[in-house]
């Protein structure tokens, strides 16, 4: 078994413990899990920037397929950041490349997270207008605020 | 009135010109130029990150950044041109010779963390704006923190012999076979850009294997796993266009829609987003033209 497996493992049993403590209070989701679901949730938010970015580009994207990628973007962004960040999920639990300084400054994420929304807002608006400029700048926005938070928040793996 | 502005100017320049030459004013005027161009060469070889205790809410340029290396913690000085705690005694020869041979007005070397390098490549033209845009910015007394270091590594007096290892000093003279763009590309990647410091894997003494240029390594700053940026078809980016190149450089975004985060968002944040599209299509056409490694 390698390190990993076994951390989560050991994670898992650790929260179980604590899960049974409190009498079933975080519903019986295992970390493991719980990583996988918000790296699929990542990985919607990177499915829609890239559809925006392939119209931008110019490289075969329509605007139909940027409209629909920045929809996505947005219904990520209006998630509870909590949902998406439960704790007990950083680095060690699975294969999380979430640092613990995300729960340690949480305030700082939770702002980092709400930020994408105003931004994909725009980002939304933009594309309805045609505009590939416009669309691009907005892009470049909405790109600062997921990197903004990958930069402090996510370990660089694979 | 702004659009009043720009016939009054044209009409008095030409007579005030000469007054300006006659009273050294001209002097000033060709000072603003080299701040505004040492601005960009700032930005460029990336110094603010650095040089800033951004987390800590330091003023920019005071140091105080704590960088983890293999070999300790080194905190970075303070580089404004405070005369007691930053570099306001500097000369011009002084900051010539700190960023050309690794060493400091006192004759100590200077630790290769400070990626000089890479820097020593700079023109001397390069390195003076950059001198005269750090000395117009505002002084400031913040002290510095000592490393943090173990020996052997903590010896200052064993870094000339790293620096015979690893460095050839000066400026590299560009290539008359290879295109314009190609060669800018070149200064900005390896001279300014600095970025083999974290993309080429180092030796056991932290020298750059240049066999294994720009081909990535697990073991980048603070754990960073910095990928393979070399055209290789499998292990580098043989599979980005220019054009997905050019938007990572810009907007730090990926093709696949990921964002670069790690020491690549400071990156992107302070220098490559900051960079002329020119200068970003030149480094560009550098990229492509590295030998691929695995
Ligand atoms: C509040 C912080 C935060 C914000 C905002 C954020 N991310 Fe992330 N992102 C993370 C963290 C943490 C991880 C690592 C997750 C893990 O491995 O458990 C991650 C991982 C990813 C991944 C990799 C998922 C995988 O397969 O492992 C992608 C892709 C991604 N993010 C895209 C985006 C995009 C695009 C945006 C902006 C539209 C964005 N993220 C905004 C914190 C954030
Ligand atoms: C990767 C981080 C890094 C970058 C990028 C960097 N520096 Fe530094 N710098 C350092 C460290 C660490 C030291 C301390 C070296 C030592 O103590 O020997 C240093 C030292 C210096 C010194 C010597 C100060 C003194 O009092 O001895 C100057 C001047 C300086 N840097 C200027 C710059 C400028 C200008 C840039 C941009 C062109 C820059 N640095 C980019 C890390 C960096
Ligand atoms: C401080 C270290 C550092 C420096 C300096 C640096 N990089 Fe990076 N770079 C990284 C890291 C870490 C990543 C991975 C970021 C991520 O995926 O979140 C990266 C990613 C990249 C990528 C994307 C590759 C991929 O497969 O995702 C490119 C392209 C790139 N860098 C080019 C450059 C260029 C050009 C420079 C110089 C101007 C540079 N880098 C300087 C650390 C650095």
């Amino acid at each position: 078994m390698n390190n990993r497996v076994v951390n989560a493992l050991a994670a898992a049993s650790l929260s179980a413990l604590l899960v049974a403590g409190f009498g079933g209070m975080a519903g019986a989701a295992d970390p493991a899990d719980m990583v996988k679901e918000r790296q699929q949730t990542m990985k919607k938010l990177g499915g829609g920037m890239g559809a925006v970015a392939k119209f931008v580009k110019n490289e075969g994207g329509t605007q139909e397929d940027a409209a629909k990628g920045a929809e996505a973007v947005l219904a990520v962004a209006k998630m509870d950041a909590k949902a998406v960040f439960p704790t007990g999920t950083a680095v060690g639990v699975g294969d999380s490349a979430a640092k613990p300084e995300l729960w340690q400054n949480w305030s700082a994420a939770e702002e980092k997270w709400k930020a994408m929304q105003p931004a994909a807002m725009k980002l939304a608006e933009a594309i309805k207008g045609g505009d590939r400029a416009q669309i691009g700048q907005a892009l470049g926005a909405t790109s600062k605020t997921c990197g903004g938070c990958h930069e402090d928040f996510r370990v660089k793996k694979q | 009135m702004r659009r009043r502005a720009l016939p009054l100017t044209a009409l008095v320049l030409p007579l005030a010109l000469p007054f300006v030459l006659v009273t050294g004013g001209g002097a000033r005027a060709a000072d603003a130029d080299a701040v505004a161009r040492g601005g960009y060469i700032f930005q460029a070889a990336g110094c603010l990150g650095c040089h800033t205790n951004e987390k800590a809410g330091g003023a920019p340029l005071t140091g105080g950044r704590a960088l983890a290396t293999p070999f300790g913690t080194f905190f970075t000085p303070n580089i404004t041109p405070d005369p007691v705690h930053g570099i306001g005694r500097w000369s011009d020869a002084d900051f010539l010779r700190a960023f050309r041979e690794g060493v400091r007005p006192d004759g100590a070397a200077l630790f290769p963390a400070f990626p000089y390098a890479s820097y020593t490549r700079m023109t001397d033209r390069d390195l003076l704006d950059l001198k005269a845009y750090l000395f117009a910015q505002k002084p400031q007394p913040v002290a510095n923190r000592p490393h943090d270091l173990s020996p052997p590594f903590s010896w200052r007096f064993l870094v000339p012999g790293w620096q015979l290892l690893y460095m050839t000093a000066g400026p590299v003279a560009d290539d008359p076979s290879k295109p314009a763009a190609w060669n800018r590309g070149r200064y900005l990647v390896d001279a300014l850009g600095h970025c083999g410091e974290c993309h080429t894997p180092r030796s056991l003494l932290g020298g750059l294997d240049q066999s294994r240029y720009l081909a990535g390594t697990p073991d980048g700053p603070d754990g960073d796993k910095v990928p393979n940026i070399t055209p290789h078809p499998a292990k580098g980016l043989g599979k980005w266009s220019d054009s997905d190149l050019a938007m990572l450089l810009e907007l730090g975004l990926k093709p696949d829609g990921d964002v670069a985060g790690g020491g690549m968002g400071e990156v992107v944040r302070n220098t490559t987003s900051k960079l002329t599209a020119e200068d970003r299509a030149a480094i560009v056409t550098y990229l492509r033209g590295v030998p691929p490694k695995e």
